[in-house]
């Protein structure tokens, strides 16, 4: 049983469509692993459902018929079923909305090394938002003591950690504000792999990693804009 | 099997056999129902994000009765209405609109996760369930206070986040998340865990 969920604040606004699509990207990977929360946006969905049916248009019908026109002559151009891609089985362990960035499984990701036992692959930058990456723990090893300059949300994809609050299992979805300094520590059974969601970057506050510092913001799309 | 659901409501059922007849017989007569029917809701609900945008709500109106005929053989009554699932299908084409016309500088593809999210569990039994859900969304969403309609017009029709919702009605963030939760409450949708 999962232990960590979206609030529903945050899955309104994915059921709405106003999250941002980096967000709404991590909510979807829990929805993938998350049957409850699956079953709260379909809820969600029914109320956004009612209040547009319920809307009218002061449109002309003549205005009307012509869209209807080019739809009818469009589905007789085109009337093939949009060819689906074919699910990898052998990847499945990933996530669906994630495989687009993960198409040949996690190690053939450009890993970047912080330390011996973590490294970081970035997946996708939208500029000026946040940074989506994949965090990746040895089995047993302690994170370098940080804090979240912005917002984190973090979804758990393979093993486990743990911090000063609790044990968080794959499908988790972890939500950290700024100011938050913790210590994650990787369950000793397997690898850790996270999807993690940062508004700005993290900052190790360790004297050592310290350095690293300036790669993570050089990483971090908001502050690659202003050449910082 | 169906009588439970043949018993509600009967425009809508006609609506579903539209849809039946659009995957399953290629019925472009029934496309053309379905269109009369949800091409106006779908301009209305994309003017409402984004006032006087015509050229935009036309797009989006049309492109999105081209993907209903395209996945019609994707949909299934069983996990959710119709409505919601034309919902669903409009909601992430005007994402994807948007998007592309900058409003998210992104190479995201909203299609690939907020996905129409198709269920596991279909049986006749959750059809039935599912409908009476969605009667009882419709029956309490008259009831609730102005304020609460307001809100939650501005979250589903206009696309507007919590913060943005805030910003608009000039009202603390606090307020709009409670008056949100409140209204969600009262149509019983939130699930407690």
């Amino acid at each position: 049983m999962l232990s960590c969920h979206p609030t529903i604040d945050i899955l309104t606004d994915y059921s709405s469509g106003s999250l941002s699509l980096a967000h709404a990207l991590g909510v979807s990977v829990h929805l993938d692993q998350c049957p409850k929360c699956r079953e709260q946006v379909k809820r969600l969905n029914m109320v956004g459902a009612e209040l547009f049916a319920s809307q009218t248009d002061t449109v002309s019908q003549d205005h009307m018929a012509q869209l209807k026109s080019n739809v009818m002559a469009a589905i007789n151009q085109a009337d093939v079923t949009e060819a689906k891609h074919q699910e990898r089985d052998v990847f499945s362990h990933i996530p669906a909305s994630l495989r687009r960035w993960i198409p040949k499984g996690f190690n053939a990701l450009n890993w970047m090394y912080l330390t011996p036992s973590f490294k970081l692959a970035t997946l996708s930058n939208e500029a000026g938002g946040p940074q989506i990456a994949l965090s990746r723990i040895k089995a047993g090893a302690r994170l370098p003591s940080h804090t979240h300059t912005g917002n984190e949300v973090t979804i758990v994809l393979k093993g486990a950690f743990s911090d000063e609050d609790g044990l968080y299992r794959e499908g988790d979805f972890i939500s950290r504000d700024h100011n938050h300094k913790h210590q994650p520590r990787v369950t000793k059974d397997e690898e850790c792999i996270c999807l993690i969601i940062l508004d700005s970057p993290i900052e190790f506050t360790g004297w050592m990693t310290r350095l690293l510092n300036p790669i993570m913001r050089h990483f971090h799309p908001n502050n690659a804009l202003n050449g910082a | 099997m169906n009588t439970v659901s043949e018993t509600i409501s009967d425009s809508k059922n006609a609506f579903l056999e539209d849809m039946t007849q659009v995957a399953v017989a290629r019925d472009t007569r029934a496309l053309e129902r379905l269109f009369d029917h949800y091409a106006p809701r779908i301009r209305a609900f994309c003017l409402s994000a984004q006032p006087g945008a015509n050229l935009m709500a036309d797009d989006i109106a049309q492109e999105v009765m081209i993907r209903i005929w395209n996945k019609a053989h994707l949909y299934n009554p069983a996990t959710a209405s119709l409505n919601t699932w034309v919902f669903t299908i409009a909601r992430n084409a005007r994402i994807d609109y948007m998007r592309k016309n900058g409003r998210y500088q992104s190479d995201i593809d909203p299609e690939e996760f907020w996905s129409e999210m198709a269920d596991e569990n279909a049986d006749p039994f959750r059809e039935a369930q599912q409908q009476r859900d969605q009667e009882r969304v419709r029956d309490s969403l008259k009831q609730l206070p102005n304020d609460q309609q307001q809100v939650l017009a501005k979250v589903y029709l206009e696309g507007k986040s919590h913060s943005e919702a805030s910003e608009e009605l000039g009202l603390p963030l606090g307020t709009v998340k409670s008056r949100v939760r409140l209204a969600l409450n009262k149509l019983s949708v939130i699930i407690k865990r």
